[in-house]
């Protein structure tokens, strides 16, 4: 069904030079999701296998973030759940260099302002920097509209659950000797099917999108507090 | 009626609404309808919470039955517990025995009784003295089996995997006919489909697949294929089919 490339567990602890304790310890910790999982049956026994991609851009990320944060915020921070309240200093995003002044004004995001973001307001310049190039600018409004209208909490959280994409859309229409072109913005699951008159014009994965803010917005505020590296072969000693 | 948290405790034939309680003790046979939270939740007769149950301590040494999920920091079950949903505590003890339908997610798992989940057990440590039937994936950083009843998890992975046969026992007579009771047969062994692990030491255990960095296979043991990439060490009196250096 699904065309990913797979990637066997021993694969993946050799290359990315990980001990089975740590990838265990990542799992219950649910940095990895569990539907990240495949067990398959291969003509050595069976095997987990994973999307291969995925796993080992997860992986790097574990990696390089451990040592500033205990495992249980980076879980808050990679995985699926979103905080609503979690704001985001405007500054810190300027600090990004993701935008332009232009998407922040399409954004109505004010540029001297002092007033942290919130999510939806920070994903939305986030997917607007991605959609500039690809998109008119009118197509860029009609985006950041839709991600202002549409996506409340209930949105969010489905982001990552559903593997959430915008899709903009173009569609030409024709008769009469006129033709006019039409710009769509949907937001759908992965692998959303479209009439085939339909211009798939560019598409963002919402929860990629998230994580990466997630995680940029977090290397940012670690400021060297080397919290107690609760993870790695510090043997949870737990003679009770 | 005031508004504070009130302490309850049921002893005869009793039903109790559900709510935030300082203490609730059952110890006739009681129900609570409903949502059940409290500081401490004492099961001594026959007791049974219909809802969710949130509680600091829950103790359960008569029977206790738990209608949706368990949250708790420590609970200890040394009568019989039925959960039918899923159990988050942090210290998990059973001298008893105790069934989790869903899954257990724990920080500290110690089972000298027996225990069934119909999903995976998650743990920093699982000890067990007793037996056990995971259906799922039993995950910790060190689990250590002594093996004292029969004890099967359909796969099994962490840091350091220890199995030894009778090790780590710890109960009493009364304890062990108890085990033998629920377990059936004397027969103290292993079963898994995988086991993977960095530090992995196996006796009386039977596995399709162990992977490790470091393993012993030790006596009685049975093993469909052993994929190892430091060392690898079989005792004279253990049965590997296959075996792998990566």
């Amino acid at each position: 069904m699904n065309e990913e490339r797979l990637i066997s567990k021993k694969e993946v602890l050799e290359q990315m030079r990980i001990s089975y304790g740590q990838l265990y310890r990542w799992k219950r910790k649910g940095l990895i999701p569990e539907t990240w999982f495949t067990r398959q049956s291969t003509f050595t026994g069976q095997e987990t296998f994973f999307p291969r991609d995925k796993i080992l851009e997860r992986i790097q990320q574990i990696k390089e973030m451990k040592g500033d944060h205990p495992l249980d915020d980076l879980a808050d921070v990679i995985t699926q759940h979103v905080d609503e309240k979690l704001q985001v200093a405007f500054d810190k995003l300027q600090h990004l260099k993701w935008f332009d002044d232009s998407i922040l004004e399409t954004c109505k995001v004010d540029r001297d302002r002092t007033r942290p973001l919130t999510i939806q307001e920070t994903l939305c310049v986030a997917v607007l920097s991605r959609l500039r190039k690809a998109a008119r600018s009118e197509e860029l409004s009609l985006v950041q509209r839709t991600l202002a209208q549409r996506l409340d909490a209930g949105l969010l959280d489905r982001i990552t659950e559903e593997r959430l994409q915008l899709y903009l859309l173009r569609k030409r229409l024709s008769g009469g000797g006129i033709s006019a072109e039409v710009s769509m913005v949907s937001i759908a699951p992965a692998k959303a099917v479209f009439d085939p008159d339909t211009e798939q014009v560019e598409s963002v994965d919402l929860g990629h999108m998230l994580e990466r803010i997630k995680l940029d917005l977090a290397k940012e505020t670690v400021d060297g507090s080397a919290e107690q590296a609760t993870d790695d072969d510090t043997e949870a000693d737990n003679e009770r | 009626m005031n508004d504070e948290k009130r302490s309850a405790s049921l002893s005869g034939a009793g039903k109790l609404s559900g709510g935030d309680y300082t203490r609730v003790s059952i110890s006739g046979a009681g129900k609570v309808t409903g949502d059940l939270k409290a500081e401490a939740l004492r099961i001594s007769g026959a007791g049974k919470v219909e809802g969710r149950t949130e509680a600091l301590q829950i103790a359960v040494s008569g029977s206790g039955a738990f209608g949706g999920e368990v949250v708790a920091e420590e609970m200890r079950v040394s009568g019989a517990a039925r959960v039918d949903g899923a159990a988050r505590v942090k210290e998990l003890k059973c001298s008893g025995s105790y069934r989790v339908k869903e899954s257990i997610s724990a920080e500290y798992v110690k089972i000298s009784g027996v225990l069934r989940v119909g999903g995976d057990v998650e743990a920093d440590l699982f000890k067990a003295s007793g037996g056990f039937e995971i259906e799922g994936l039993l995950t910790a950083d060190k689990v250590e089996i002594g093996l004292g009843g029969r004890c099967y998890a359909r796969e099994i992975g962490g840091a350091r995997i220890d199995v030894r046969r009778g090790g780590y026992r710890e109960r009493g007579i009364l304890l062990d006919g108890l085990v033998r009771m629920f377990s059936g047969r004397g027969t103290a062994e292993l079963r898994a489909s995988v086991i993977e692990g960095d530090e992995i030491h196996l006796e009386d255990t039977t596995a399709d697949i162990v992977r490790g960095t470091r393993v012993e296979i030790g006596p009685g043991c049975h093993i469909g294929t052993v994929e190892y990439s430091e060392r690898l060490d079989v005792h004279p009196d253990a049965e590997v089919k296959k075996q792998t250096k990566s």
